[in-house]
């Protein structure tokens, strides 16, 4: 028994990793600084790092009262929003791309106002990639913060308690007991959600269209090189597959479960 | 002035606490209860976490909770420190970030009281690397660094070991200690800490006075068996109080009307065949159940009066007491004191 899940167990690690070997296998080292220099990888490397750092923004400030009115209040109607919370992560990101712009598209329900009054327009902007990569990562980070607040509400009551006794006024409180003891889920969550965003494809090409140096991110630039230029493929490959990592490496002890 | 003075009623869910009680400056109050009573939740309402329905509270003269007036003064103005049975020492900060929290406590303080709870060598420890009896003195030098008009003890030396008991117990009756709150399950704690003792069950106080007054006169079952006595209700006329199972007591002084009696479980003599001789109270009774205490042996009896007897294993082992075994139970009438209720 123990042997055969063993063999399963392996089965598995070979899948994960396969990709991993053969992408290293076919990069081509020797062209490779020519190719991470020129301007459709550094433009595309700028729009991914624009679009997925203010999506991660966005997220962080729009993410953590949404998590905390559905962790640490009675609000009626929280089942119906955490359900909400969750559909971007199980909808075809093509899908969630089509539904932005039917919503936020120049003529969409909401878009049409944004044109006629503020004269702002998403559809195939740099904003439209920002909105479509924090409409699929903000789940991400909603779901690994109102966790941590559900399970540890009533310690985080406590202390709370314990604090405003010992003379803390609710900010200082926020600031010095609830927020820290957050830390690590909002750390954890931000990381999800920004890997999230710095991969996403579906929804930002739906919404924001394919345009070099404007909404041109990095998983888009790749899958359009695959079709001409292999080698730049490969190249854009490795990039995103070291800026996961350089992630993944600090966040490895403090933040992933089961250390 | 008094440190603190309560006289209200708040519901939890189930719980209605409807609660009279004063400590004075330099008193300690221990609020005795078992659990469920509402003891936590008195602390929290006094800490200012929870709130009044009805009535009123000062802590040190000024009034902090009084529905009737909608005034409410909440828990970070109202100078009450509070230690929570689980300590709750903030798991980000070391132990004098711990003692230091409370604005405007200097390092002087955190150092003075470090040094007083035996902490000094600990100061830049995380919560997790300390033991229950250290987390506790933690918890303590917390609560008093913010210099609180009245402490508020949940359970203060439930499972300490003895260094942590002793150096919690020096703190506490140092001169300069405020005035205290302790609630406890533990009569021993109660007892060994407080001036007073205040009795809590269901939410409502059933008795108060001196530990000695409690334990002497105990008014309900939950004391008299804490204190390791038996009580019986009972109505008197004469020299005879009749149980509430019917049973008659003969007493060495008459009385009248509802009584409690109160019998030593070792003025329960326990013998093999009715003894004869002076007037005494002697009826047949089953054995129950038989409990270790110290050098002696607690015989459950039941019966016409259902009582604990206190004998020693010699004599168990001369009567061949079992659970189950049928022996006379005898006790004189000098031994059951009797109180009017």
């Amino acid at each position: 028994m123990r042997r055969f899940l063993l063999a399963f167990a392996g089965l598995a690690v070979v899948l994960l990793a396969l990709p991993i070997v053969g992408l290293l296998q076919r990069t081509p080292w020797s062209s490779l600084p020519d190719l991470l220099g020129d301007d459709v990888t550094l433009d595309a490397l700028r729009v991914s790092l624009v679009v997925s750092l203010v999506a991660a923004l966005v997220v962080l400030v729009l993410g953590t009262p949404l998590a905390w009115a559905l962790g640490r209040t009675d609000l009626p109607g929280r089942r119906i929003v955490r359900a909400l919370v969750v559909l971007p992560m199980v909808l075809p990101p093509v899908v969630g791309g089509a539904a932005l712009l039917f919503a936020l598209g120049r003529r969409g329900l909401i878009g049409q106002w944004l044109d006629r009054w503020f004269g702002l327009t998403l559809p195939f902007t740099l904003t439209g990639a920002i909105v479509a990569a924090t409409f699929v990562a903000l789940p991400f980070y909603v779901i690994a913060v109102e966790g941590a607040l559900r399970t540890a509400r009533r310690e985080i009551d406590d202390l709370e308690g314990v604090a405003s006794t010992l003379g803390a006024p609710p900010l200082t409180v926020l600031r010095r007991i609830t927020l820290p003891r957050l830390l690590p889920a909002m750390g954890a969550g931000l990381a999800l959600a920004w890997a999230r965003a710095l991969g996403e494809f579906g929804a930002t090409i739906t919404f924001a269209g394919n345009l070099p140096g404007r909404t041109q991110t990095l998983p888009l630039a790749t899958f359009l090189a695959l079709q001409s230029e292999p080698e730049r493929a490969l190249a854009l490959s490795l990039v995103m597959l070291a800026v996961a990592l350089a992630v993944l490496l600090p966040l490895r002890d403090r933040w992933l479960p089961g250390r | 002035m008094s440190a603190l003075s309560l006289a209200g009623m708040t519901r939890m869910g189930d719980l209605r606490l409807d609660v009279d009680l004063v400590v004075e400056p330099d008193e300690t109050v221990a609020v005795l209860g078992p659990n469920g009573a509402g003891k936590t939740s008195l602390l929290r309402l006094l800490a200012g976490l929870l709130s009044l329905d009805s009535g009123a509270l000062a802590i040190g003269g000024a009034t902090v909770d009084e529905p009737g007036t909608g005034a409410f003064l909440p828990p970070h103005l109202r100078r009450v420190g509070w230690v929570p049975q689980d300590r709750l020492l903030f798991p980000h900060l070391t132990v004098a970030g711990n003692v230091g929290f409370g604005p405007g406590v200097d390092a002087d303080r955190v150092a003075g009281l470090l040094d007083a709870l035996g902490l000094t060598g600990l100061a830049y420890r995380r919560p997790d690397e300390c033991s229950g009896g250290q987390a506790q003195r933690v918890a303590l030098a917390r609560a008093l660094a913010t210099d609180p008009v009245v402490l508020l003890l949940d359970e203060p030396s439930a499972a300490l070991d003895v260094e942590s008991r002793h150096l919690i117990n020096g703190v506490l009756t140092a001169a300069e200690a405020p005035a205290t709150l302790l609630v406890t399950h533990d009569p021993v704690e109660a007892a060994t800490l407080a001036d007073r003792l205040i009795v809590l069950e269901n939410g409502a106080v059933s008795q108060a006075g001196s530990p000695r007054e409690v334990r002497s006169r105990p008014k309900t079952r939950y004391v008299a068996s804490l204190a390791g006595l038996n009580l019986l209700e009972a109505t008197a006329s004469g020299t005879v109080a009749v149980t509430a199972l019917g049973t008659r007591v003969v007493l060495a002084e008459p009385a009248e009307g509802p009584v409690h009696l109160v019998v030593p479980p070792t003025a329960v003599a326990l013998h093999r065949s009715a003894p004869d001789g002076s007037p005494r109270n002697v009826w047949q009774a089953g054995v129950t159940d038989l409990q270790p205490a110290f050098e002696r042996i607690r015989v459950v009896l039941d019966g016409p009066l259902p009582v604990v007897a206190e004998v020693t294993p010699a004599a168990v082992e001369e009567l061949g007491l079992r659970v189950g075994s049928e022996v006379w139970a005898a006790v004189k009438a000098t031994e059951v004191a009797c109180h009017a209720i």
